[in-house]
C-alpha cells in the first residue's frame, strides 16, 4: 500500500468538500442543531400530565388522598368538578381525572376503596404516571385502616387496558412513512430531470410551469395513493394498529399528506443541485418535523417557544388528523380534523405554488 | 423588415454574476434559413440559443422568434430544441421518449416518420440507458423535430455521430428547410460551416463576422474558414 497515493484519495475527497459548503454545513452545524432541539424538547418539557380531582367524599379520607395528588410529582393535579371531566379530557387540557366517590371514606373503614379514575387512554406513556400517583396517595392511608383492598375503576375516553405503544406510535408512522419516502423519492427523481437535461426540453417546450408540476404530482400520487393503501392494509391486517376510524378517511388523510410530500420534494429539489444535495434535504426537514410533530412527543409537553415551532410545520397536523381518526374514532364532523385536513391540504397548495413559481429558476 | 426574419436578436446582452455571456449580440435569420453558429466552447452558443428559445431573459436587447416577442409560450410549439447534452429519459425506450415530446407538442402522429428519420425505427424498444451515444443523439434529434417545428435550434447536433449519419443528418437538414424550416446550428466544428447557408462567428459573448462562408474567407482574409475565423477573432482582440 503506498501512502502517498492513499494520501491523494484523502486529500482530493477534501478539496471536494472544501468548495461544498451546504455538506461541511451539514456535517458540522446540523448535529448540534438536533442535539440542542431534542435536549431542549426533554429537559424543556412540562412531563407532568396535567390531571383532575374532583374529590367529592363526604368524610375525611377523600381530603388527605387529594392533598397527596397535590403533592405528587409525577403528576400535575388541579381540582375540577366531575361534571367536568370528560369535556376537559376530549379538549385535551387534562390526560385524566380522578373521582373520590362521596362514600370514599365509608368505603375505607369497609375495607375496599375504589376511587373512579377516568383516563384519556389515547397516550399510554400518560396513563403510568396517574396510577402510580393514586398508588402512591392511597399508600398514605393505608396505615390507618387494616386489610384495605384498592380497587380502582378505571375508564377510558380512548383505547383501552390493551391499547399499546404500537397503537399511539402506529397512528403517526402510518402517515410519516408515506410521507417521507414520497418525498424522497419526488426531490431526487424531479432534481434528475434538472440534471439530465429534460426540464430543460420540456421547459422549451409548450407546456406550462404549472401543467408540469401538476403532471409530476399526480404520477406520484398514483405511486404514493398505492402505497398509501399497501402500508394501510399491512398495519390493520397484520400489526394490528388499534383502529376506532373509518378506514377510508384514514387513506385519504395518507393521500393527502403523500401529494403534499410530492409537491414539497418538487420545491425543494429547486435548491439542489445534485442528488447529494437533495438526500441531504432529510436531516434538514425530515428530523426537526418528526422532533417537533408530536409523533414522538406530544406537542402540548413541548416547551412554548417549541410549540410555536410545531404550529407551522403541517407534520404536525397530520399526526394529529391520524390520531384523532384511529385512535379517537374522530370523523369529519370534528371541528379539530377539519382543521388538521384544512391545514395540510393547505402546504398541500402552498407547496404546489411554491414549485411552480420557482420552476423557471436554474433550470440548467 | 422583421417579418421576412424567423429570427431576430437585438443587441442582446445576458450576465451570469460577472461573467457577460453575451454582449450586444444582433442578428437576423431568415425563414428556411440554415444558420450556422460558430465558435469554440464557452463563446455563448448555448446561452444565444437558449436566450432564442426563452429560457434565458437577455439584460438588455430582443429577441423576436416567428413574430413574436421571447420569452413567450405559445411560439415554443413552432420550436424544436436540441440540447446539447443529449437529454432523454434513461429508463424509457427510444419510442417512449419520442413519443413524450410528440404528445407534449400534440404531435403524436409524427412519431414513426421521427424514428425513421434517425434511422431508430429498428430499435424502437432499446432502452435508452443501453445505446450508445451517437444512437442516444439521434433520439434526442428525433425528439426535437417530431412535431415538425417551424425553428429548429440544435445545440451542436452531430457530436458523437459517425461520419456517414452526419452526412445523412445534413441532407435532412437541408430538406427541412427547403420545405420552410428554420434552422439554426451550433457548432465549433468549422467543417459543418460549408454546409449552412449563412454563418454567425461567436467568441466571448460577442458577434465577430456574419455572413456566407464565403463573406466569412474574404472577411477574414483565407480561403479556410478555420484560418479566417482565427484571423477574425485575432483582429478583434488586437
Amino acid at each position: 500500500m503506498s501512502g502517498r497515493r492513499v494520501g491523494a484519495i484523502t486529500r482530493r475527497l477534501l478539496q471536494g468538500f472544501r468548495r461544498d459548503r451546504r455538506t461541511l454545513a451539514l456535517l458540522f452545524v446540523a448535529p448540534i442543531v438536533i442535539l440542542a432541539l431534542l435536549g431542549y424538547l426533554l429537559r424543556g418539557s412540562s412531563t407532568a400530565p396535567n390531571v383532575g380531582i374532583a374529590n367529592e367524599d363526604t368524610g375525611p379520607l377523600g381530603a388527605v388522598v387529594a392533598g397527596s395528588l397535590h403533592q405528587s410529582s409525577h403528576i400535575d393535579a388541579t381540582d375540577i368538578d366531575a361534571s367536568a371531566g370528560d369535556s376537559k379530557l376530549k379538549d385535551g387540557s387534562l390526560v385524566a381525572y380522578i373521582v373520590l366517590p362521596a362514600n370514599f371514606s365509608q368505603q375505607a373503614q369497609a375495607g375496599t376503596i375504589a376511587p373512579e379514575v377516568h383516563l384519556e387512554g389515547s397516550q399510554p406513556g400518560q396513563d403510568s404516571p396517574v396510577l402510580q400517583a393514586l398508588q402512591q396517595s392511597l399508600i398514605s392511608i393505608a396505615g390507618q385502616g387494616n386489610n384495605i383492598h384498592f380497587a380502582p375503576n378505571i375508564h377510558y375516553l380512548y383505547g383501552g387496558p390493551n391499547f399499546d405503544t404500537l397503537d399511539y406510535f402506529g397512528a403517526a408512522f402510518i402517515g410519516l412513512v408515506v410521507f417521507f419516502l414520497v418525498f424522497v423519492i419526488t426531490i431526487v427523481a424531479f432534481l434528475n430531470e434538472r440534471t439530465q437535461g429534460t426540464l430543460e426540453r420540456l421547459m422549451a417546450s409548450p407546456l406550462r410551469r404549472g401543467e408540469i408540476v401538476v403532471g409530476y404530482m399526480l404520477g406520484f400520487t398514483v405511486l404514493a395513493v398505492i402505497q398509501s393503501i399497501e402500508v394501510l392494509v399491512f398495519s390493520l391486517a397484520v400489526l394490528r394498529i388499534h383502529n376506532e376510524g373509518n378506514v377510508f378517511l384514514i387513506f385519504g388523510m395518507e393521500a393527502l399528506m403523500a401529494i403534499a410530500a410530492v409537491n414539497l420534494g418538487i420545491f425543494l429539489s429547486m435548491f439542489a443541485r445534485s442528488e447529494f444535495q437533495a438526500v441531504q434535504f432529510i436531516p434538514l426537514v425530515i428530523v426537526p418535523q418528526v422532533l417537533l410533530s408530536g409523533v414522538i412527543f406530544p406537542v402540548s409537553s413541548e416547551p412554548g417557544p417549541l410549540q410555536w415551532l410545531s404550529n407551522v410545520l403541517p407534520l404536525t397536523y397530520a399526526v394529529n388528523g391520524m390520531r384523532d381518526i384511529m385512535v379517537k374514532g374522530a370523523d369529519l364532523t370534528w371541528s379539530s380534523l377539519q382543521v388538521d385536513v384544512a391545514v395540510v391540504a393547505g402546504f398541500f397548495l402552498l407547496f404546489l405554488v411554491a414549485g411552480t413559481a420557482t420552476l423557471r429558476r436554474r433550470v440548467a | 423588415m422583421s417579418e421576412t426574419y424567423a429570427v431576430n436578436v437585438d443587441d442582446v446582452s445576458k450576465s451570469f454574476g460577472s461573467f457577460k455571456a453575451l454582449n450586444g449580440v444582433t442578428l437576423r435569420v431568415r425563414q428556411g434559413e440554415i444558420y450556422g453558429l460558430l465558435g469554440p466552447n464557452g463563446a455563448g452558443k448555448t446561452t444565444l440559443i437558449r436566450a432564442i428559445c426563452g429560457l434565458v431573459e437577455a439584460n438588455d436587447g430582443s429577441v423576436t422568434v416567428l413574430g413574436q416577442r421571447m420569452p413567450n409560450v405559445a411560439v415554443l410549439r413552432h420550436i424544436g430544441y436540441m440540447t446539447q447534452q443529449a437529454a432523454l429519459y434513461p429508463g424509457l425506450s427510444v419510442e417512449e421518449n419520442v413519443a413524450f415530446f410528440a404528445a407534449i407538442n400534440s404531435a403524436e402522429a409524427g412519431v414513426k416518420a421521427a424514428l425513421e428519420l434517425v434511422h431508430l425505427y429498428d430499435r424502437r424498444k432499446s432502452v435508452v440507458s443501453t445505446l450508445s451515444g451517437g444512437m442516444r443523439q439521434r433520439c434526442s434529434l428525433a425528439c426535437a423535430l417530431v412535431h415538425r417545428p417551424d425553428l429548429l435550434l440544435l445545440d451542436e447536433p452531430t457530436v458523437g455521430i459517425d461520419p456517414q449519419l452526419r452526412v445523412q443528418f445534413w441532407d435532412y437538414f437541408r430538406q427541412m428547410a427547403a420545405d420552410g424550416t428554420t434552422l439554426i446550428v451550433s457548432s465549433h466544428v468549422m467543417d459543418e460551416a460549408d454546409r449552412c447557408q449563412r454563418l454567425g462567428l461567436i467568441q466571448y459573448g460577442r458577434l465577430l463576422a456574419e455572413g456566407s462562408p464565403a463573406d466569412i474567407r474574404a472577411q477574414g482574409g483565407s480561403p479556410n474558414l478555420e484560418e479566417a475565423f482565427l484571423n477574425l477573432a485575432g483582429r478583434r482582440e488586437s
